[in-house]
């Protein structure tokens, strides 16, 4: 079957808003709060993939330094909760602001520089930030990191919404997020914008020749990629209640956010989505005994032999080794991501 | 009216001078050759003049504004464009994708920008393959593409740099075709081409580079029988022609 580009436009946005109407009525039917816990982390891990994907996706500049702006949102967020008593809702707004700065200092420093260089200088400068944070002691408690849990009850006049008692709140702020920057990332990709940040991506000395200032449009691309990771961030710092900087300011969390994108497909609206539906899912179960425990339940795996009791206490352990393997084998058969394989896939068969 | 006036540019690297003391103008809607052996500066001039490389000595006027110093993109939008020796698709976008880029110098509204894109790509005849990845065409319409897409933005100093280079001769047939017509549309062109005989054809006038020098200028005719450059680049067989 083929549709014209109109009607394949219509459907995709009619499966999107059937998938959001879905997922809208989870919490009615869902009541574990671990479920919960998984499809939140989900929906943040789209959010910071979907925003980095607007510099190092459409752009073509693969930053590994977003845990910059990831961190500030999250520090600001919990620091004026916590000292100024100004709302998380407030809060992150105000770490927007402070990211925008701190993105046009980052963006003149490191888009002088050009392809591996420039992912160089962005891990650099996010390294420096991390311990910058370490260090001033005065302003983010240093390693002992910042607990805030206890968050303001979110209110409508005097009515109370929601006291943030459950994960339900939570739920929904990370489900309207990651709508928001969904929205945000189609938006600037039908767009002049985004033609000027492919333009660029693809090659940039055409792109300047073509009446494009490359200096300019990609420090418009860092700000709103930096703007929505800041707001990533603000949501974890709330959601989770505690900010140390090797958790929101480490290189793990850099490479994190761009695994994200790598595994889902680069470029791509639907990348981070399904890169974060893959990823999340798969640390979670890694890092749970369900793999030993299935495997003993199918009867592959007796749990009293000696590869069964080795598997039962280490494979657990060694959830980042397995993460780390099967990454490496999407990145080797599948370089264009999921979203790019099966692109490929389905074309090869239409064509033939 | 002199559109471009190149005043004593130099450019150095160095010590090398890869242009010294080049002077010529141009006439506004003429198509002027610029040729010389390989290394002799042709693209360094058209870099100097298209913003890529401040020269290091010596003014470049364009319209009678001084363009020294401006970036590529200025350069663009004030109405110089150049297409590059070695093709420079946008090759993950659609060929219409890539004009739109250029259309979108002119213009902040898509539609618009899409509209003027297939314009120029039914004048390079290229509007079939609208749909397709930029970087499958083959080299041919490559080179089409990249006029496209310079034409989009519409300049008024078009330069044109080896756009026949690596064509076959009914490509390269298409292509003098498709620089004359955009001439009897007013255009000014630049045109870098080591096709003697297609250079021959269309300039109005010749500049010939010699490392880094201007060696001669005059109409075609003048510039095949100066001695000089037969001695330095056509050589005794097209002089006996």
């Amino acid at each position: 079957m083929t549709f014209s580009p109109s009607t394949r436009t219509g459907l995709s946005a009619g499966a999107a808003l059937l998938l959001l109407a879905a997922l809208a009525i989870v919490p009615r039917f869902v009541q574990s709060p671990y479920a919960l816990h998984v499809l939140i982390l989900i929906f943040l891990s789209t959010i910071m993939g979907q925003a980095w994907n607007i510099l190092g996706g459409y752009t073509g500049q693969y930053s590994v330094g977003h845990a910059a702006y990831f961190g500030v949102g999250a520090y600001v967020t919990v620091s004026l909760m916590l000292h100024r008593q100004i709302a998380p809702w407030v809060g992150m707004w105000a770490g927007a602001a402070a990211v925008v700065v701190v993105a046009l200092v980052i963006g003149s420093i490191c888009f002088r520089l050009r392809g591996p260089y420039f992912v160089l200088a962005s891990i650099a400068v996010t390294e420096i930030m991390r311990l910058v944070a370490t260090n001033l002691k005065d302003l983010t408690n240093g390693a002992e990191g910042i607990l805030a849990t206890e968050i303001p009850p979110l209110k409508f006049g005097a009515t109370v919404i929601t006291d943030f008692g459950s994960k339900v709140p939570f739920y929904y702020i990370g489900l309207g997020l990651a709508v928001l920057t969904i929205l945000v990332t189609w938006a600037v990709t039908h767009s002049k914008l985004g033609y000027c940040f492919q333009a660029i991506r693809e090659d940039q000395d055409a792109a300047h020749s073509l009446g494009i200032n490359p200096t300019l449009y990609k420090n418009i691309a860092l700000a709103i990629s930096a703007v929505l990771t800041s707001f990533a961030g603000a949501f974890y710092a709330i959601y989770v209640g505690f900010v140390d900087p090797p958790t929101v300011l480490g290189l793990d969390l850099s490479v994190q956010i761009v695994l994200i994108c790598i595994i889902g497909g680069i470029g791509t609206i639907q990348g981070p989505m399904v890169g974060a539906c893959i990823l999340v899912p798969l640390s979670e179960i890694l890092r749970s005994n369900a793999v030993p425990e299935l495997l003993m339940k199918w009867g592959w795996m007796n749990g009293e032999s000696g590869i069964g009791l080795f598997l039962k206490e280490n494979l657990a352990h060694a959830h980042v080794l397995i993460y780390g393997i099967l990454v490496v084998l999407v990145i080797l058969y599948m370089p264009e991501g999921l979203v790019g394989f099966l692109r490929r896939v389905t074309r090869g068969r239409r064509a033939a | 009216m002199a559109i471009l006036v190149i005043e004593h540019v130099s450019k150095f690297f160095g010590g090398l001078a890869a242009n010294s003391d080049v002077s010529f103008s141009m006439e506004e809607g003429s198509i002027m050759g610029l040729i010389g052996p390989n290394g002799a500066g042709k693209t360094t001039l058209f870099n100097c003049i298209t913003g890529y490389y401040p020269p290091s000595k010596g003014v470049i006027w364009f319209e009678g504004r001084k363009m020294n110093g401006l970036q590529p993109d200025k350069v663009c939008k004030l109405g110089m464009a150049r297409t590059w020796q070695k093709v420079r698709p946008l090759a993950k976008m659609t060929v219409l994708d890539n004009v739109v880029v250029g259309a979108l110098a002119r213009t902040n509204s898509l539609r618009v920008a899409r509209e003027m894109a297939m314009a120029q790509l039914e004048v390079v005849r290229l509007h079939g393959k609208a749909g397709f990845l930029a970087g499958g065409l083959p080299i041919g319409e490559r080179k089409k593409l990249e006029v496209a897409r310079v034409l989009a933005t519409g300049p008024k100093l078009l330069l044109l740099d080896e756009v026949m280079g690596g064509l076959n001769p009914a490509e390269s047939e298409e292509i003098i075709q498709l620089i004359l017509d955009i001439r009897t549309r007013g255009l000014t062109q630049m045109v870098i081409e080591h096709d003697m005989k297609a250079i021959m054809r269309i300039s109005d006038r010749i500049v010939v580079l010699n490392s880094g020098e201007k060696l001669a200028e005059g109409s075609p005719d003048e510039v095949v029988n100066n001695q000089d450059v037969v001695d330095a680049y056509l050589g005794e067989s097209h002089a006996e022609d």
